[in-house]
């Protein structure tokens, strides 16, 4: 076994808590091929699988940011790849009038991400896991930022 | 005006053209006022003191028993009924509108003629300019002073759901935050719980708002609901050109989709 000899990092250091609702269909199996490829990525992010993107209600977010997330990831099927031929579509209509819901009320862009990422998109996944987490870094903890934080 | 209306009001009860006429009452804050008896027309009033949109009461069950019925309209009491039509929440032909504006009565409609008098009297009924200001004012702030500001709002709300009570797009026999196995939505009227109901009272009449006003002339807080009313609805006019409550016969935002929807946001 490896001895491991890389720093810890400090008690005080912030690590993102990022929640991810993903499909079953595409984005759970690239995140497998990820794994299963043996690429390293940042281990931020907490994946809750669903069977599609049309199941993921707006409400899950918000459940996520209510309970501690520092950011969120939606990601599922490329346009024309749903497994159920159009929940990604409905999908993409909710999250665009959702977003813009939530900007409003002070969760943008750094907070909250949207993503296709097909089963074959393994190294897309792990590129995306580290970009967001590095973004999630540079924007802080969001619980004193959160408008919708727990009392 | 008031004549015209509460003759057109009789009328309809004479000729059981409807059972019932929902309307404002000549009393101070223009409740609601259920007529049944044409004799009793003259307790109608409309004027811009009425704030109440009627078309909620279409959803109760005690008052689908007692159709058909009349509703006082104005424009965007006009719209409601349209929406409500295109939900498939109005049995064909059982509610008629009695048309108001301002000082005039314009006629007795029904659903696919209160959309032709839309689309003729009124193609652009939008949010107000002072909504707008409101909204463009809140957006020039940054993301941390956007979240101040709702945290600060929302804290006020006790959750009396006046604001759910008032809209007629809000029919749902089980609302989501009354589901509790799991509960979804905390009831309690804290921060999380009042930040989840009010956003996502906000996110379930997107594309189906009309703009009304009632929620927010509803809210005894004074919460400004329309605000998140207003976003949503300039997004989904720009998005995907929802113009609520002009076609009876519409797709609604949500539930309907285009290949072509814009997704530059999504990585």
């Amino acid at each position: 076994m490896k001895t491991e000899t890389s720093a810890v990092p400090a008690a005080t250091a912030f690590e993102p808590r990022i929640t991810a609702f993903v499909c079953n269909w595409c984005t759970y199996a690239g995140a497998d091929l990820a794994g299963t490829s043996r690429l390293q990525y940042a281990p931020n992010m907490r994946i809750i699988k669903l069977p599609c993107t049309g199941r993921i209600d707006p409400l899950f977010v918000l459940k996520a940011f209510e309970d501690g997330a520092d950011a969120v990831l939606v990601s599922g099927c490329h346009p024309g790849d749903c497994h159920y031929t159009s929940g990604n579509y409905h999908a993409r209509r909710r999250w665009t009038l959702f977003r813009k819901l939530l900007a409003l009320t002070g969760i943008g862009d750094d907070r909250l991400f949207f993503s296709w990422v097909s089963a074959a998109e393994g190294q897309k996944f792990a590129d995306l896991v580290n970009d967001v987490t590095a973004k999630v870094r540079q924007a802080g903890p969001f619980r004193a930022a959160n408008p919708g934080r727990r009392a | 005006m008031m004549k015209a209306l509460r003759e057109a009001a009789a009328k309809l009860l004479q000729e059981k053209r409807a059972v019932l006429v929902i309307g404002y009452a000549d009393r101070k804050g223009r409740p609601a006022v259920f007529v049944s008896k044409p004799e009793d027309c003259g307790r109608l009033v409309y004027d811009s003191s009425c704030r109440q949109n009627l078309a909620a009461y279409l959803g109760k069950p005690e008052l689908r028993a007692r159709l058909p019925v009349a509703v006082v309209a104005p424009p965007a009491v006009l719209r409601s009924l349209v929406v409500l039509t295109a939900e498939s929440q109005i049995p064909a032909g059982q509610v008629l509108a009695l048309a108001v504006d301002h000082d005039a009565f314009l006629g007795v409609f029904d659903a696919a003629g209160a959309a032709e008098l839309l689309r003729s009297k009124f193609p652009d009924l939008g949010p107000e300019k002072a909504l707008l200001e409101r909204v463009a004012e809140l957006s020039k702030k940054s993301a941390a002073e956007r979240a101040a500001f709702w945290a600060e709002e929302f804290a006020k709300c006790t959750r009396c759901y006046a604001c759910r009570a008032a809209c007629p797009g809000c029919y749902c026999s089980r609302c989501i935050v009354e589901k509790n196995a799991p509960q979804w939505v905390s009831t309690a009227a804290l921060g999380h719980g009042n930040y989840t109901w009010n956003v996502m009272r906000a996110f379930h009449q997107s594309g189906r708002c009309t703009l009304c006003g009632a929620c927010e002339a509803a809210c005894p807080q004074g919460l400004p609901l329309m605000v998140l009313n207003a976003v949503l609805d300039r997004e989904a006019l720009a998005e995907f050109d929802a113009r609520p409550g002009y076609d009876p016969e519409g797709k609604p935002v949500i539930g309907s989709w285009s290949a072509e929807d814009d997704h530059s946001y999504m990585r």
